[in-house]
């Protein structure tokens, strides 16, 4: 047949490039994402309309789970280090130096400084099993207060991390509360961080409308 | 979709030696890309959800002294009482209170603030009044014209409570708000709104300087 058919060829693509961007992609955004810390209590943050967002670095966060347990964190692997090395020797904890970077590394914690040492040296799997109490609060005497006590002992770390250069930022007390938690539990933290002279300070809100309003 | 190209390399010419088959260099990438990009969207998702929000709180110090008190106007005071399963008591000003009952929404207790604004607006617009500077000289001020609202969380709210009335602040824009304990008289005035609230304007600064 003398009909010249036009030659019909498989529509490929080289997909060359397009694979060099996403993976460029990719790589930037593995590098920029922080790690998810391990949630030591699950926290389901009442609503607002506030749109300020939670500074990167330089926060001491006390979580109240809605039972009312007390949890602390402190961002800082320095400041955190030098903080337990402070508490281990005040109140004698005899912690070494491994279960010390241990605890640096520890993210949010809810046992009592009795407690600390066994805490710290279970595997990281065990802990979620491990029967904590919360940070003991006394609200009438302050001394005794153990929240009082690592917030306090905290800011002490990070201004001295912040005179020897290590970080750019004093801390910020942020309190991030379930919003079920009884208000008697959240009077007893705002009242430890007022006795600390710590008047102000941030509540963690979610943004408005994407929980149910009502 | 994906075929692997096959053309370019070895195509077989009739006649001559044969050769071995060369195969194709070509790798198909699609499946990469494909891959890529969902992962691309997975560390999008998880970083710009991982961010919170906060709401700043400035609470007042504890070693207030009684010399720096100044009263408010009773009329420009409008206290919010946070009681237990999301609903809110609140009373004007402190002698011939009424204890009134709202909820949290747009038209509960925002509504309440707003009538409170525009009553202390109406009453004090003009109004001057004489002011301690911290040099200790007396001055005029005139700014005097905003309500006052005292947010009292009973021991039955739930955080949740608190949060949606400091929301309500920053809504309606009240200048000045306080977070403050809950006195048993106004548990019993919540018990029994029939009996009035003796409150004593001293017995409150006391509490509050210690």
């Amino acid at each position: 047949m003398p009909k010249n058919k036009p030659k019909r060829s498989a529509p490929s693509i080289d997909m060359t490039a397009m694979c060099d961007v996403a993976f460029l992609l990719l790589t930037f955004f593995m590098l920029t994402a922080k790690a998810k810390p391990q949630e030591t209590v699950i926290i389901d943050t009442p609503t607002s309309i506030s749109e300020t967002k939670l500074p990167d670095a330089g926060t001491i966060t006390v979580l109240i789970g809605s039972d009312g347990k007390i949890f602390i964190d402190m961002a800082g692997q320095h400041t955190r280090l030098s903080l337990i090395e402070d508490v281990n020797s005040r109140y004698q904890l005899g912690l070494n130096d491994e279960e010390r970077m241990k605890f640096a590394n520890l993210g949010s914690f809810g046992v009592s400084r009795g407690q600390l040492k066994k805490y710290i040296d279970l595997a990281p799997a065990e802990r979620s099993t491990f029967p904590v109490g919360g940070i003991p609060v006394d609200t009438v005497d302050i001394n005794k207060s153990e929240l009082a006590d690592w917030i306090h002992n905290a800011r002490l770390a990070q201004f001295r991390m912040k005179q020897e250069g290590k970080v750019k930022e004093e801390y910020v007390v942020i309190v991030k509360a379930d919003q079920n938690t009884p208000y008697p539990a959240v009077q007893r933290v705002i009242n430890t961080l007022t006795d600390i002279n710590v008047n102000k300070f941030n509540l963690i809100t979610s943004m408005e409308g994407k929980a149910e309003k009502k | 979709m994906s075929e692997i190209a096959q053309d370019g390399g070895g195509g077989h010419k009739k006649g001559g030696k044969v050769r071995s088959k060369k195969m194709s260099t070509r790798v198909d990438f699609t499946p990469m890309v494909d891959l890529g990009f969902l992962l691309i969207t997975f560390f999008m998702l998880t970083t710009t959800l991982a961010k919170p929000n906060i709401m700043a709180l400035v609470m007042p110090d504890k070693d207030l002294k009684k010399e720096d008190v100044e009263p408010v106007k009773e009329s420009k005071v409008l206290t919010l009482l946070l009681g237990g399963n999301d609903k809110v008591y609140w009373y004007e000003g402190i002698s011939d209170a009424k204890l009134d009952s709202t909820d949290y929404s747009a038209e509960g207790v925002r509504q309440v603030i707003l009538n409170k604004m525009d009553k202390v607006k109406a009453q004090f617009q003009t109004e001057t009044y004489k002011k301690k500077n911290k040099e200790g000289v007396e001055e005029e001020r005139t700014d005097g014209s905003y309500v006052n609202v005292i947010i009292k969380p009973t021991k039955d709210a739930r955080y949740k409570n608190l949060v949606d009335a400091l929301d309500e602040m920053a809504i309606t824009k009240v200048r000045y708000y306080v977070i403050l304990d809950v006195s048993p008289l106004e548990e019993a005035f919540i018990k029994n709104p029939a009996g009035g609230l003796k409150f004593s304007v001293d017995d409150q600064i006391d509490a509050a300087t210690k």
